[in-house]
């Protein structure tokens, strides 16, 4: 490496499986902070329909605590909307709430014949407020930071879409019927993908947060979600990881197998564990508590936290989901710092 | 209370229905139950709950997922409404009131749903508020009741910050309510430091927590 690496290059780099010089600090998930809005005199209630806000917003991670990325949108609504969901923003509550889905789309037994993706789903909801998001923030600091965004994966975007306790019998029931509504919003995840990628992302984290193994069996996962992210990762052609929480350890090996960049866990999955199940060779990202270490501890607990992560067999330290956003700079600026100081050292695929 | 062969067999249909997910095969076993002259307050806590608490267990174990819950539920809801009419008035005494609810920004009510069965059928009275509901609306709810029990669910890391507000504006006006919190993200550790009197780490030990109350409730 002739010279330093911008943390663009750090992270490309490595999704594309060229050398870097250590782990990269970063995520595919939201990370914007209350600090960074407040800096910039918003609310949170106010940045999801706004992509100047949106973008302003999803730079102060990089401009305050050296975040090697920049990852629009902040909620999980978006393909949702697109595809008729009503969402709720929570305008008028005062402490900071996730957007959510209040009207669903399928009511009743889905028929997977009425399920149709609209010819021009990058026009619907919110997808041209995310885009043009992409488009500001490659534009502001996309030349020294990765820019990122991420999409549901098809049955997470499903379980939006209609009633959960629903959505988990059916998987059991009729597998057959669930994978044929599957099918299609697989077509909505690789569209958006593109549409992306056009305005400017370097990648793309698909969080199929529905499919944790606290909820559905690894026989399921097998059988309902995997056939649905191999063609997702076989369509898009730039750097995508995927992200699955909770639980992962019994279905990481499926995970490693779906053609991903590299796949990212969270605190619930035994990375040193995980290794023994994939080897050393997949790229695993991972797996910072995002709200009782990042919030609630002092920076020596996220130093020790990180060197912990790194130790275990992570080869970029992501947060293991979204970062609270009242996490403290202090805690952020100590993760970003421990990773850049002991990166190198402690990397264990650096050590051998 | 005493039982012959031909009554604990019944009580094992009820049992392995459930585990079964055999809603059928329950709805069977209640009827011959009631025709047994068993009391129907026996086989829905020597049936059908066991069967339900051996759900839980091979949750537990990773033997069954989230599905193999809410169809075991079914069949015991399938159960209790043949057997639930057949109670004795004596017997439908409420044991206490419980309000239960999913925190605002959170929409994900299953193990909030699983609770609130197990505490039905126990006896309480239940307030179910439902889902994605304002803080404000707990803490009214809660004083406008005056119920024995609160309970506080949320799926999301982030919408299980919302709890410590709730936790804290009603021990402060109603010290004696017990309050108990679970979902996925939230952590024993959270719980006393919110000041919580209870925790259920996730749906499985939602579920435990529900049983172990009902089963104390039963000796007393």
């Amino acid at each position: 490496m002739g010279h330093n690496l911008s943390p663009r290059e750090r992270v490309l780099n490595q999704l594309m499986g060229k050398p870097v010089d250590r782990p990269p600090c970063y995520n595919g998930m939201g990370n914007v902070t209350t600090a960074g809005i407040d800096q910039l005199g918003y609310r949170f209630a106010e940045l999801h329909e706004d992509a100047a806000k949106m973008a302003a917003a999803a730079a102060t991670s990089y401009k305050l605590f050296g975040y090697e990325c920049a990852v629009v949108p902040f909620d999980f609504c978006v393909e949702a909307e697109a595809l008729g969901c009503t969402m709720n923003t929570y305008e008028d509550v005062n402490h900071l709430l996730y957007p959510t889905i209040k009207e669903k789309a399928i009511h009743g037994q889905p028929d997977p014949a009425a399920i149709a993706i609209p010819e021009d789903l990058v026009k619907r909801g919110r997808v041209p407020v995310v885009a043009e998001a992409i488009r500001l923030l490659k534009a502001d600091i996309g030349a020294e930071v990765a820019i990122g965004s991420y999409l549901l994966g098809p049955i997470t975007l499903l379980g939006q879409m209609m009633d959960l306790d629903k959505l988990f019998r059916l998987c059991f029931k009729e597998p057959d019927l669930v994978n044929s509504i599957l099918d299609k919003l697989t077509q909505v995840t690789v569209t958006l993908a593109r549409h992306y990628r056009e305005a400017g992302v370097d990648y793309v984290c698909i969080r199929e947060m529905g499919a944790t193994t606290d909820v559905l069996s690894p026989k399921i996962f097998r059988k309902v979600i995997m056939p649905h992210l191999h063609k997702i990762f076989a369509a898009i052609d730039y750097p995508a990881i995927l992200h699955i929480c909770g639980g992962t350890n019994t279905v990481v090996d499926q995970m490693a197998g779906a053609g991903a960049s590299a796949i990212a866990v969270e605190k619930k999955n035994d990375v040193v564990k995980t290794r023994e199940t994939i080897g050393s060779e997949p790229l695993v990202f991972g797996n910072l508590d995002t709200y009782d270490l990042l919030v609630n501890k002092k920076p020596e607990d996220v130093q020790q936290a990180v060197l912990e992560s790194l130790d275990s067999g992570v080869d970029a330290v992501w947060s293991g989901c979204d970062i609270w956003p009242t996490a403290s700079i202090e805690n952020l600026k100590a993760m970003v710092d421990t990773v850049r100081q002991y990166g190198a050292e402690k990397w264990r695929r650096q050590r051998g | 209370m005493v039982t012959n062969s031909a009554e604990q067999e019944v009580l094992n249909e009820l049992r392995d229905g459930v585990i079964n997910y055999d809603e059928d095969s329950v709805r069977e076993a209640a009827k011959k139950a009631l025709d047994l002259n068993i009391a129907a307050k026996q086989a829905i806590f020597d049936g059908l709950i066991p069967g339900m608490v051996e759900v839980g267990r091979l949750y537990e174990e990773q033997e069954y997922f989230v599905p193999e819950i809410l169809m075991g539920a079914d069949a015991l809801y399938a159960g209790l409404d043949i057997l639930k009419p057949h109670i004795e008035d004596e017997d439908m005494s409420i044991k206490g009131t419980v309000i239960m609810g999913v925190v605002q920004g959170d929409v994900h009510d299953i193990g909030k749903n699983i609770v609130k069965m197990m505490f039905s059928v126990a006896g309480f009275e239940v307030h179910d508020l439902g889902r994605d509901v304002p803080l404000e609306k707990f803490v009214e709810e809660q004083l406008r009741t005056d119920s024995e029990m609160l309970c506080l669910s949320a799926m999301m890391t982030t919408t299980m910050v919302g709890m410590q507000e709730i936790i804290k504006k009603v021990k402060d006006k109603n010290p004696q309510c017990k309050i108990m919190i679970g979902g996925a993200p939230v952590s024993e550790d959270l719980a006393e430091k919110w000041g919580a009197d209870g925790f259920a780490k996730d749906a499985d030990n939602a579920l435990k927590e529900a049983i172990k109350m009902i089963e104390s409730l039963r000796h007393l």
